[in-house]
């Protein structure tokens, strides 16, 4: 039975490779956990190094830039990825996990009144750029334009670009920070020195990129689904609040079922061949992590939420050596918010909810929500209920 | 209650006492160099790979499927490397020693 966040279940139960279209081309998209991570550890059959194909709609017309280091193999990716790691680590520093902790209670307890709110705009908007504030070690003022921005920073849902306000603005930050010794990501960059010589403006802009881009609509798809999932599943909450180990699980589970990005897209140079599909050189082909995060050899209840999921070797962040930078930032805000909306939530009403769906040729996958409109029910804190004494 | 030592890549030996959890959670508790322990020990991020010493192998016991499969595609894997995350801390366990493959 197919369902709207896996379309893939007959295909990859048949063959292990749906087709769609791409430009101009019928590219395969392989559906397998093993046949996916194979790929991603074969970087040199399958390369990174095409800019603007790293998704399957080429980006060319929203951007002008090269990512970094998403769109590099070894040995530069090594060294470019090296430059920006020391940034994507630290949310495993304990002050830092201390402080997005009190960003998500303070965002949350915003939203959540018992009016209507969007948990689009009004929680993971916010959540996430206010968090990316932090990662890049600016000040959280900064994340207002951000906001403004919306979920998606190259294309308004209706395909229309804004990929252009988003490069002045970083072009901008770089240039106010030339010659600075501060240590925000900018400025950071501006110093860096990469194989004995100092990055150039489409490098640093190509960074700056990937890390407003990177992490967003992902983010921001994954939180609202994540709401979506507590809305239907009221007992939840409570399961979550009976076992803190769950916290953990309850992330790693949503990561995997709700797996916001269909596909990543690799260039065969010299040509390949997986399973029956045969690519040609030059030819593409797309790494499908839902279809992947579902596949029944490697999941028991492959289409269900287990928030308590103990064994769960899900690709949700990718494989190998460009597996996601923004992996230890993006666990950290979904635990502290499962944290948060354990500590201050009842139940959670749903009123409408608008998804986003994303139609390909061959299939149509829900990634997310445009617009989720709920109400929060706060806790009554314990001592203020009836028949419990303080 | 069990001691671990763990080798880390640049040579330090870290000697660790534990009394639950996994050979994961033991070094991440103690910051030990090379485990990072990503997932939170769900098998999904390989960030707690070790090799364990040849004389304890029997005894830590050969990896599962899903562990298996991660582990054939790491980098630095061989007869005995385990994914530490799936290695429960038990007291037969005591006196064990791990290298840590790290990235
Ligand atoms: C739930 C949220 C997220 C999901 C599901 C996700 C997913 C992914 C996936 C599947 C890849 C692998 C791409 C490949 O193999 O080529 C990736 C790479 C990457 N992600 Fe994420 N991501 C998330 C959040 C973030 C955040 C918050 C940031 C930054 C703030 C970020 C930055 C990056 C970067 C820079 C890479 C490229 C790494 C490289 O090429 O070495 N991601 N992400
Ligand atoms: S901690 Fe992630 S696989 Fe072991």
């Amino acid at each position: 039975m197919k369902t709207e966040r896996d379309p893939f279940i007959q295909k990859r139960q048949e063959s292990g490779v749906e087709y769609m279209r791409a430009e101009g081309q019928e590219m395969p998209l392989v559906l397998r956990l093993q046949d996916v991570r194979k790929i991603c550890k074969d970087w040199k059959t399958f390369s990174n190094d095409d800019p603007f194909m790293i998704v399957p709609h080429s980006e060319a017309n929203v951007r002008s830039v090269r990512q970094y280091p998403i769109e590099t193999d070894p040995p530069d990716h090594t060294d470019y990825r090296a430059l920006v790691e020391p940034f994507f680590r630290r949310p495993n520093d304990a002050n830092y996990q201390v402080s997005m902790q009190h960003l998500v209670d303070e965002v949350l307890a915003a939203a959540a009144t018992p009016d209507c709110v969007d948990a689009v705009s009004d929680l993971a908007l916010p959540l996430q750029s206010r968090s990316l504030a932090r990662l890049l070690n600016v000040d959280d003022s900064e994340a207002k334009l951000w906001i403004s921005w919306g979920t998606h920073v190259f294309k308004e849902g209706d395909g229309i670009s804004k990929g252009a306000e988003l490069s002045s603005y970083i072009r901008e930050k770089f240039e106010a920070a030339e010659g600075s010794d501060a240590d925000d990501f900018f400025s950071v960059l501006n110093r860096a020195d990469f194989q004995s010589r100092k990055l150039t403006l489409e490098e640093k802009h190509g960074f700056a990129n990937m890390a407003f881009a990177g992490g967003r609509d992902t983010l921001i798809h994954t939180i609202s689904s994540i709401i979506a999932y507590f809305a239907a599943h009221s007992e939840s909450l409570e399961f979550l609040r009976e076992d803190h180990a769950r916290i953990i699980t309850a992330t790693e589970e949503f990561v995997r079922y709700v797996s916001p990005l269909t596909a990543i897209v690799r260039t065969c140079p010299h040509g390949a061949k997986v399973l029956d599909a045969v690519i040609a050189p030059g030819g593409r082909v797309g790494l499908c992590w839902p279809s992947a995060n579902r596949d029944e050899t490697a999941f028991t209840q492959h289409d269900e939420v287990v928030l308590d999921r103990s064994l769960n070797p899900h690709v949700g962040f990718g494989f190998g050596i460009h597996r996601c930078l923004g992996a230890a930032q993006a666990r950290l805000i979904i635990r502290s918010l499962l944290e948060s909306l354990c500590n201050q939530i009842e139940a959670i009403k749903l009123i409408e909810a608008i998804p986003e769906v994303e139609q390909e040729s061959s299939f149509e996958r829900k990634v997310g929500y445009k617009r989720l409109l709920v109400s929060f029910i706060p806790r009554v804190p314990r001592a203020l209920r009836p028949g419990l004494a303080a | 209650m069990a001691r671990i030592t763990y080798i880390t890549p640049d040579g330090k030996q870290v000697v660790v006492e534990a009394s639950g959890g996994s050979l994961m959670t033991a070094a991440v508790q103690n910051q030990v160099d090379g485990i990072e322990g990503e997932c939170g020990g769900v098998c999904s991020c390989a960030t707690c790979h070790v090799h364990v010493d040849a004389a304890w192998i029997s005894r830590v016991g050969p990896a599962g499927d899903a562990e298996a499969a991660m582990l054939e595609l790491e980098d630095g894997v061989n007869s005995a490397s385990r994914l530490g995350c799936q290695v429960p801390i038990r007291p037969e366990l005591d006196g064990l020693t791990v290298r840590v493959v790290g990235r």
